[in-house]
């Protein structure tokens, strides 16, 4: 066990940050933490971390309670702020080296291990730069170069792609995924559903500090009832075609706003091919007709009754 | 020790604008102390200086003759209409500091020993009359020893007399080396005003790279870090310790060449000692002063309140002699006001035994008092900022 957290609860006045919130990360996970804006996530990392006090609860990292001084843990955790912390005084490669020497004694070492960070981010060409020079997705890999640079046992990531651009995005996606198979376990913390379904291998949403729901994102999108998703753009329906279509099998709601017909279905069944033959035969003209599975969208729409991404 | 090297790292980024900063405060406060002791040197030359008066004598003897001539010696003579309009203005305007009448038969009973006064009227206040009225009554208690001690003895004898009287001077010479205490004196006043440039680039330099430090992402990331927030601590205020030092030695060796007839005295090195001991204080008030502001403004705000405000209560500015007791007695809770205290008593030594020595070893074990005292605050706040 990487990190086991029981019961954390952490309040500001009135508000209730976490609300006992508790989870556990197997070595070689990378484990989402996904939820909306202010939904706790960066309180649980920096309590994890031990930057804030909490009112209750257990921390636990590499098998050890965690505490501000426990400095061997430390020593093989790499953090990437939500916000680029960096200094602007000093150039790429010297702030990559400082955050390095926090943790490296050794200077050889040290150089050889900034040299990876750098080659790593693909930095190489702004290893002179000064932070203000540089783009939002470049500062960001500058930020994860100094956060990974110690070649860590646990990574832990905080909305490391907000306002970044989306080919630097992939990149940062990436390089998390080769940093998973190079051995790191990784917390990572996101209101971006894709990315979380995308790199996690296990996904915990939560929301106004509380844990909704744990799980792979397939184990997620079972708990809910909603099935496919089938999705008719067309101005031609009429009331009685929708209420036909109603009554098809394992059909459980059928919406039609915007010109556009929103068919959900019944968790395990498949009814593209029923709607099409509806079609057919209705000789309804439309425009596209496309199928989805359901998302973690979904699943938090379902759970909380409001859309993940608000 | 990365924290403290990126402290040395940032303040060598920012050496030009460091030494722009103790470049112009050295120039202000060099022009300020030399034009400061040369007004003090001046003010303990004496130079005569004659009086505006108007003279009217309603009789003409020999006795008030020998006395407006003598007057001349400290007074400039102005011719006035004798109407009490234009005497009036003469007074308003400042043309005269006074007017003198002597009325008529004011000789005669002189002479005979009668109590007579001369009508006099002047300035209200005015310093310069002082010395007229220095002047009449020794000239007429002169006269009058001679009147009552010598039977008969007529205007014209008295006039001799009291002409060869008032013409002895005696010789007076100071006993202090005065090329020494000349040169003491701009030593005194450039080290006194090192107070002010030295305050202001310490709080400029250190709120600027405390700025930086005190970043909230940067300290949360830092203490992320396997480094304890004590060592942190300790070596940014190690840094600092050099910054302070740097800054001390460039300021200085500029004032140093500025007063170089001086620099071998013994007194310097005493002086090099209390400004080195005040630079200590100063990084102790700048780490406070840095931990309380979170903006580039307030650090210069900070700066200029801190530096100038502790200057001009002091005695940096204006001599201690100068200022209220009220005034010293509350800069005596300020380090500055026991730095110009202890650079004063520096320069008027002559000798250097422990005795001598104690009071102004005193001043410096007060100094460093403060500044432990400062550093022990700001370590108590940073410590408290980082509990939170």
């Amino acid at each position: 066990m990487i990190v086991r957290v029981r019961d954390l609860v952490k309040r500001y006045g009135d508000i209730l940050a976490l609300d006992h919130l508790s989870f556990s990360i197997e070595e070689g996970e990378i484990f989402g933490l996904l939820g909306p804006n202010g939904s706790g996530k960066t309180t649980a990392i920096n309590c994890i971390l031990s930057l804030l006090k909490y009112d209750k609860g257990e921390i636990e990292i590499f098998g050890q309670p965690m505490r501000p001084d426990a400095y061997d843990i430390k020593r093989n955790i790499g953090i990437v702020m939500q916000n680029v912390a960096v200094y602007n005084e000093l150039t790429v490669y010297q702030n990559i080296d400082y955050f390095c020497g926090l943790y490296v004694k050794d200077k050889n070492t040290r150089k050889k291990l900034v040299d990876e960070a750098v080659e790593f981010t693909g930095l190489g060409e702004y290893i002179r730069f000064y932070p203000k020079k540089l783009s939002g997705g470049l500062l960001r890999r500058l930020n994860i170069a100094c956060g990974i640079a110690h070649k860590p046992k646990l990574i832990i990531l905080d909305e490391p792609t907000v306002a970044v651009d989306p080919q630097s995005r992939n990149r940062i996606l990436e390089g998390i995924l080769e940093l998973n198979r190079h051995g790191a376990t990784i917390i990572y913390t996101s209101h971006y559903m894709d990315e979380v379904e995308r790199i996690c291998s296990r996904i915990m949403i939560i929301d106004r500090g509380r844990e909704i729901a744990t799980g792979t994102s397939d184990e997620l999108k079972a708990m809910i009832s909603l099935g496919e998703k089938i999705t008719v753009e067309s101005y031609s329906i009429t009331e009685a075609q929708i209420s036909a279509i109603r009554e098809l099998h394992g059909i459980t709601s059928v919406e039609y706003k915007d010109n556009k017909l929103i068919i959900k279905s019944e968790k395990g069944t498949n009814n593209l091919e029923t709607v099409l033959d509806f079609i057919r035969k209705e000789n309804i003209h439309f425009g596209r007709i496309y199928s989805e599975m359901p998302t973690l969208n979904d699943v938090f729409l379902e759970i909380t009754g409001k859309e993940l991404r608000d | 020790m990365q924290v403290f090297k990126l402290c040395l790292m940032i303040i060598y980024k920012n050496k030009a604008t460091l030494l722009i900063y103790i470049v112009i405060f050295m120039v202000v406060s060099s022009f300020m102390s030399s034009v400061s002791a040369k007004e003090m040197e001046d003010s303990t030359s004496f130079k005569p200086v004659k009086t505006e008066v108007a003279f009217f004598s309603d009789e003409d003897t020999p006795l008030i003759n020998g006395f407006r001539e003598e007057l001349a010696d400290v007074a400039n003579f102005v011719d006035i209409p004798d109407e009490t309009v234009a005497l009036q203005d003469a007074l308003y305007y400042r043309e005269v500091s006074c007017i003198i009448r002597v009325p008529e038969g004011f000789t005669k009973k002189f002479m005979n020993g009668e109590n007579v006064q001369l009508e006099k009227i002047s300035i209200p206040n005015s310093t310069k009359n002082v010395h007229i009225d220095l002047f009449i009554d020794k000239y007429f208690n002169t006269a009058r020893l001679y009147v009552q001690n010598m039977e008969g003895i007529t205007q014209q004898e008295l006039v001799r007399y009291l002409k060869k009287d008032l013409s002895e001077t005696v010789s007076t010479e100071m006993v202090e080396d005065e090329k020494k205490t000349s040169d003491m004196a701009s030593a005194k006043y450039s080290l006194n005003f090192f107070a002010y440039p030295l305050l202001s680039v310490i709080i400029m330099g250190m709120g600027t790279l405390m700025l930086i430090f005190n970043d909230r992402d940067l300290k949360m990331r830092n203490n992320c870090s396997p480094v304890s927030s004590t060592s942190i601590s300790m070596q940014f205020v190690l840094g600092n310790l050099v910054f302070t030092f740097l800054s001390w030695l460039i300021m200085l060796i500029i004032c140093l060449a500025m007063n170089f007839r001086n620099i071998f005295s013994p007194n310097t090195v005493f002086h090099i000692a209390g400004s080195f001991v005040f630079a200590f204080c100063c990084s102790g008030i700048s780490f406070f002063i840095g931990n309380l502001t979170n903006s580039h403004e307030a650090v210069t705000a900070a700066a200029n309140v801190a530096s100038l405000g502790l200057s001009f209560i002091s005695g940096v500015f204006v001599p201690q002699e100068l200022i209220g007791s009220s005034v010293l007695k509350a800069a005596s809770f300020t380090p500055t006001y026991w730095y110009v205290r202890a650079n004063n008593t520096i320069a008027d030594l002559t000798v250097f035994s422990y005795e001598a020595l104690k009071p102004v070893l005193n001043d410096f074990l007060i100094i460093i008092g403060f500044g432990l005292a400062f550093f022990s605050a700001s370590l108590a706040i940073r410590k408290a900022k980082t509990n939170d």
